[in-house]
């Protein structure tokens, strides 16, 4: 029988399905051997499932939990070779689990497309396109309080290597309020209308802030070769004006703020990236823990459409039990409020049971036995 | 109503062992001649040849 035929008939998920036939379709085995193989990766699979009434959540709080206890406690690691600053150990996977609306590190990893990829120049143009320039970037800032004038000195190998057009600069210059832009051959002088000492160098501090070129967010890029191909990554994260741009795969470019992912990318991209962040993490510090057991978390985190935090203000908060609230924070606070509202408590939950004694639905405590009767 | 055939779930051996120990414990006339004096040895037996006269009720709709 055509073996891709009999993968297909098993009762497996697509995944195993794939790559059971990735790995026996070019070794030349016979009908037994083949039928051997598919009945111990059947075992095998059958295995690996929990079983009905598993408390599964309890077990992955616990396989979570203990490595975490041997995480880092503050690391600040550098990315690869890239030499860009995340946050990494306990803090970064508090982070995630947390939900924080930015995360201590963005960062973002960018893909180029097919045509692009392999082209160190276009990435590195890519990356000075993308990078913030500031005017202090290109330019020493001088500020004459004799004179109440501000010189702008710009470099002329910065200029170019950025290629930033100094009509831009000028145009950009004159959106300051209360000041004259004059030109000087390379340089440019502001003269402020209001001749006093702050003012001037407020001026100083709003030139120097000025942006330029590029995304305002995005500190620095760091373009990499990964394999064959280049690979941008970038302190700041602003996915939505790097989407736009050309030579970008929007397919593979991420970010690590996983409400920006669920923002632009929409719920399911914030649940993987959940999963890939918090996976990584893990694996950064040595430590292996099932996907399966991040996979629930994640799953509970996106479950509602929308990126909840595990703690008070979003999955523990937000649970239907007066008792299980209560049982997790401010204990007072949300009986008293509960007793205000004449809330009623239906008992199904697990911590419920255990806090008013009764056998709690997981584990045997979930089988109900009927007596058999009769002859069948 | 229609009688699911799927293995017992490890919890639920756990519970109809236990019930049926419980029962032989207390002096239930046993299904099966057996050389054990041990309630739940003799409860596992009886399991293993299907004699227990208890089923489980699963609840929402088992594959």
């Amino acid at each position: 029988m055509d073996l891709q035929e009999t993968i297909k008939a098993l009762k497996l998920p697509l995944n195993v399905k794939n790559d059971l036939f990735a790995e026996l379709s070019p070794l030349q085995l016979s009908d037994d051997e083949i039928d051997e193989i598919l009945e111990t990766t059947k075992k095998v699979y059958e295995r690996s499932r929990v079983e009905p009434c598993e408390a599964v959540g309890t077990i992955a709080a616990q396989s979570i939990g203990e490595p975490g206890t041997q995480m880092t406690m503050r690391t600040f690691h550098y990315a690869g070779v890239a030499d860009i600053n995340v946050t990494l150990g306990l803090p970064r996977l508090i982070e995630i689990v947390d939900a924080r609306k930015v995360p201590d590190t963005p960062m973002m990893t960018i893909y180029l497309d097919v045509e692009s990829a392999t082209d160190r120049d276009k990435a590195l143009q890519l990356a000075w396109e993308i990078e913030g320039t500031h005017v202090s970037d290109i330019a020493d800032i001088l500020a004459d309080t004799d004179e109440m004038q501000i010189y702008l000195e710009f470099d002329d190998r910065a200029l170019q290597q950025r290629k930033v057009d100094l009509d831009a600069v000028v145009t950009k210059l004159e959106t300051l309020q209360d000041v004259d832009v004059r030109v000087d051959g390379s340089n440019i002088v502001l003269i402020p209308s209001v001749k006093r000492y702050r003012a001037l160098l407020q001026i100083v501090e709003k030139a120097k802030a000025m942006v330029v070129k590029g995304i305002d967010d995005i500190k620095r890029v760091v373009v990499r070769k990964e394999r064959e191909e280049y690979v941008l990554y970038t302190e700041g994260s602003s996915l939505k004006k790097v989407m736009v741009l050309e030579h970008i795969d929007a397919t593979r470019t991420k970010t690590n703020n996983i409400n920006e992912m669920a923002e632009v990318f929409g719920i399911e991209a914030a649940r993987n990236s959940i999963i890939e962040e918090a996976m990584d993490t893990l694996r950064e510090q040595g430590l292996t823990v099932d996907v399966r057991h991040i996979m629930l978390v994640a799953d509970m985190m996106t479950l509602d459409g929308e990126v909840k935090q595990i703690g008070r203000h979003g999955i523990a908060g937000e649970k239907t039990s007066v008792l299980s609230r209560a049982a997790f924070e401010v204990t007072v606070n949300h009986l008293l409020d509960a007793a205000i509202r004449g809330e009623t408590d239906e008992l199904v939950g697990v911590t419920e049971n255990v806090i008013v004694g009764q056998p709690i639905l997981l584990g045997t405590g979930d089988v109900r036995l009927i007596a058999r009767t009769g002859r069948e | 109503m229609k009688e699911v055939v799927k293995k017992l779930t490890r919890y639920e051996r756990a519970r109809i062992v236990g019930a049926r120990a419980l029962q032989i414990s207390m002096g239930a006339p046993t299904l099966i001649e057996s050389n054990t004096t041990d309630p739940i040895d003799m409860a596992l037996e009886e399991l293993k040849k299907g004699v227990i006269p208890i089923t489980i009720k699963r609840r929402g709709t088992p594959r």
